[in-house]
C-alpha cells in the first residue's frame, strides 16, 4: 500500500506538487491522471525516493522512504516514462542486472526470468541485444525489469504508450492479474478509456493538487457526468480557471 | 558490496562489447609506441649512414682542388658533380649538403682557398653527412699542415694545443635519449584517455539516455553505483596502460640496436617499475573524469573538457623532456609532475629515491580522495538525474 500525506515539492520558485494526500490500496489499481505539467511524474519520483519532498510523508507498506529509502525501493517496482534500455545488453541481461540489484540469487533470477518470458511473451527476443528493439519490445523489457523482484507495489508511467492494440491488451490483462494477486498498482495514463477500463480508483491531479478522487462510479455520481473524459475536463478546467483568477 | 560488484560486472560486460571503448583502451595506446618505433628506426637509419655506408660528396667545381678530391676519395668518399646553382638541390632535399669549391684553381701550392658547405640543419641526414665531411676536411687540413711543417723541418707536435678526452657519466647521449624521455608523456596521456569513454558513457551518457533514473529506482545508493562504474573505468584505464607498456617493450626490443647508440633501453622490470610509479595517476584520472561528468550536462560538453585534460600533464612531460628539472620533494607533491620526473629517471636508467616515490604516491592519492569526495557529493544533487 502507498500512503501519501501532505506532500509538497518545489523546484526553485516552481511549486510542482502542493499538499497532495492519497492512498493506493492493495488489490486495487489506482489511476493517477492529470494534464501535462500536473506533477504526475514528479509524484512518481517522490514515491520511489529519488527526489526528496519539501514537506509531507510517503509510506510504502508502512516504510517511510525518507528514513529508509532502500527498504522502500525494495517494495516497489517502477516502470518510468523513459524506458531507456542498454543497447549492448540482451533482454535477459537487463532482467538479470535488475534482479541482482534487488539482491536475488542466480537460481531465483533464472526462474523469475522464465516466468516473465512466458507472461510477457518475450521468447523471440530474450537473448537479443536491445539495440533495434521495437517500442513494444522495449516496453516489455522495461516492465519485466520492474517486476523481476516480484514487488508488492507497482508503479507504471504511461504503460501502454506507443504500443499496438494486441500488446496494450496483454499489458492490461497482466495488470488485472497482478491486482487480483493482491498487489497495489498505481498508474498514470493520458488515455481516459484505459484508465476507465482498468482503474478501481481514480485520482485527478491538476496544478500539483488532487482535484478529484474516487471510484469511477462515485465520480460519475458526484459530477453528474457519465463520460470520464468529460469528468476529467470539468475537474481540470475548473482548477485552471481558479488558478487563472488567482493570478497564478 | 554486492551492489557495487553487480554494477561493475554490468559495466565491464557492456563496455567490452562497445567498439569505441575497446578502440580507446586497446588500439589508441599503440599509436605512441608505433610513432617512437618509426622515429627510432629513422634515427637508426641515419646512424647506419654515419657508421658504415660510403660518403657521397655532392661537389661543385671539383676540378679546382684535385688534391682535396684525391684525399676525400682515398677516405672512401665518392664525388657527385653538381651544377653551379646547387642551393635548390640542398633545400629540396635531393642532396643532404653540397661542397662548393672555388671556380678556378688557387694559384700557388700553399695559398689558402675558400671551401663553402651548403647544408640544411633542419634535416637530420644533412646534419650527419655534413658532420662527416667536416671531419674529413679538418683531417685533410691537419695532414697538409703536418706535411708543410715536416718539409720546413719543424716538429708537428706544435699543432696540438689541447688533447681532448671525454668521459660520459650519464647513461646516454644523442637523439635516442630524447626519444626515450617521450615515453612518460605518452604513458600519462594514455592514463588520462584510456578509460575516458567508459567513464563518460557510464555516467553522463547514462544520465542523458535516462537509464540512470531507472537505475536509481533500485535499492542501491548513488555511491555504490558510482563506485561500480569507477571500478570499470579503472580496469579499462589499466588495460590501456598495460597495452601501451607491452607495446613500448616490444618497440624497444625491435628497433635497430645502432639507433639506441649508447642508450641502454629499459628492460621489462624497469618498464614495470615505470608503470607502477604512475599507477596512483590512474585513480586521479578516473576521479577527474567522474567529477567532470558530475558538472556537465551532456556527453558533448564533457568531451570538450576531457579532450583538453590530458594536455595539462602531457605538457609538463614535454617541458621536462626539453628542459630537465632536478627531482625535489616539492615537485613530487604535484600530481602528474612528480610522476613525469620519476618515469623520466627510470627510463633513463637513473637512480630514483624511494622517498620521492612515496611523496608522489601519497600526494596523488590525497588529491584523488578530495576529487572523489567532491564528485560523490555532486552526484547526490537531485538535478543530477535530469541533465537536460
Amino acid at each position: 500500500m502507498i500512503e501519501i500525506r501532505g506532500l509538497a515539492k518545489s523546484f526553485g520558485d516552481l511549486r510542482v506538487v502542493e499538499d497532495v494526500s492519497l492512498v493506493a490500496r492493495d488489490g486495487e489499481i489506482t489511476g493517477l491522471i492529470g494534464p501535462n505539467g500536473a506533477g504526475k511524474t514528479t509524484m512518481f519520483r517522490l514515491i520511489c525516493t529519488i527526489l526528496r519532498p519539501d514537506r509531507g510523508t510517503i509510506l510504502i507498506d508502512g516504510i517511510d522512504g525518507r528514513h529508509d529509502p532502500l527498504a522502500a525501493r525494495r517494495r516497489l517496482g517502477v516502470l518510468p516514462d523513459i524506458r531507456a534500455l542498454y543497447p549492448r545488453l540482451s533482454a535477459r541481461e537487463h532482467l538479470r542486472y535488475f534482479g541482482e540489484l534487488h539482491g536475488l540469487g542466480r537460481d531465483a533470477i533464472d526462474s523469475r526470468i522464465a516466468e516473465l518470458v512466458a507472461t510477457l511473451r518475450m521468447e523471440d527476443f530474450i537473448d537479443r541485444r536491445a539495440k533495434g528493439f521495437s517500442r513494444g519490445q522495449q516496453m516489455k523489457v522495461a516492465l519485466g525489469r520492474a517486476l523481476v523482484h516480484e514487488p508488492h507495489n507497482i508503479m507504471l508511467d504511461e504503460p501502454t504508450n506507443g504500443l499496438d492494440v494486441a500488446t496494450s491488451r496483454s499489458v492490461r490483462e497482466l495488470l488485472r492479474r497482478l491486482r487480483d494477486e493482491g498487489r497495489c498498482i498505481l498508474l498514470t495514463s493520458h488515455i481516459m478509456q484505459e484508465v476507465a477500463a482498468l482503474a478501481d480508483r481514480i485520482v485527478v491531479l491538476a496544478g500539483g493538487r488532487v482535484v478529484l478522487e474516487g471510484a469511477p462510479a462515485e465520480l460519475r455520481r458526484a459530477t453528474g457526468l457519465q463520460d470520464l473524459e468529460e469528468i476529467f475536463m470539468a475537474a481540470t478546467q475548473e482548477t485552471a480557471t481558479q488558478a487563472f483568477a488567482a493570478g497564478e | 558490496m554486492s551492489a557495487i560488484l553487480t554494477v561493475f560486472r554490468k559495466e565491464m560486460r557492456d563496455h567490452l562489447r562497445d567498439r569505441r571503448s575497446i578502440l580507446v583502451a586497446m588500439i589508441y595506446p599503440l599509436m605512441g609506441p608505433l610513432l617512437l618505433w618509426l622515429m627510432f628506426s629513422f634515427v637508426g637509419g641515419s646512424m647506419r649512414v654515419k657508421e658504415g655506408s660510403p660518403l657521397v660528396v655532392p661537389v661543385v667545381h671539383a676540378e679546382s682542388a684535385p688534391d682535396l678530391i684525391r684525399y676525400l676519395e682515398s677516405q672512401g668518399a665518392t664525388m657527385q658533380p653538381m651544377p653551379e646553382d646547387v642551393r635548390g638541390f640542398v633545400s629540396g632535399g635531393w642532396v643532404p649538403f653540397a661542397l662548393v669549391l672555388p671556380e678556378r684553381p688557387t694559384p700557388g701550392d700553399q695559398a689558402p682557398f675558400a671551401v663553402r658547405l651548403i647544408a640544411n640543419p633542419s634535416r637530420f641526414d644533412s646534419i650527419v653527412a655534413t658532420g662527416r665531411v667536416i671531419e674529413h676536411l679538418n683531417e685533410y687540413q691537419r695532414e697538409t699542415l703536418r706535411g708543410r711543417l715536416s718539409a720546413a723541418g719543424l716538429p708537428t707536435e706544435i699543432l696540438n694545443v689541447l688533447t681532448i678526452s671525454q668521459e660520459n657519466i650519464g647513461r646516454a647521449a644523442g637523439p635516442a635519449v630524447i626519444l626515450l624521455t617521450m615515453i612518460p608523456p605518452f604513458l600519462i596521456f594514455t592514463l588520462f584517455t584510456g578509460g575516458v569513454h567508459v567513464a563518460l558513457d557510464s555516467t553522463i551518457g547514462e544520465r542523458e539516455r535516462g537509464s540512470f533514473e531507472a537505475l536509481m529506482m533500485n535499492p542501491v545508493t548513488r555511491n555504490q553505483v558510482l563506485t561500480g562504474k569507477l571500478g570499470a573505468t579503472i580496469v579499462f584505464t589499466l588495460l590501456a596502460v598495460a597495452v601501451q607498456a607491452v607495446a613500448f617493450w616490444v618497440m624497444l626490443n625491435s628497433v635497430p640496436s645502432e639507433s639506441l647508440g649508447l642508450v641502454t633501453p629499459p628492460g621489462a622490470l624497469r618498464l614495470a617499475l615505470v608503470v607502477s610509479v604512475c599507477l596512483p595517476l590512474v585513480f586521479l584520472a578516473t576521479a577527474t573524469q567522474l567529477l567532470i561528468s558530475a558538472v556537465t550536462r551532456s556527453m558533448k560538453e564533457a568531451q570538450t573538457y576531457l579532450g583538453l585534460l590530458p594536455l595539462v600533464p602531457g605538457l609538463a612531460g614535454m617541458v621536462l623532456a626539453l628542459s630537465p628539472v632536478t627531482a625535489q620533494p616539492l615537485l613530487a607533491a604535484i600530481p602528474t609532475f612528480g610522476q613525469t620526473l620519476l618515469m623520466g629517471q627510470l627510463v633513463r636508467s637513473e637512480l630514483v629515491s624511494p622517498v620521492f616515490i612515496a611523496i608522489t604516491a601519497v600526494a596523488t592519492l590525497a588529491t584523488t580522495a578530495a576529487l572523489l569526495y567532491l564528485a560523490f557529493r555532486l552526484y547526490e544533487r537531485e538535478e543530477i538525474l535530469f541533465p537536460q
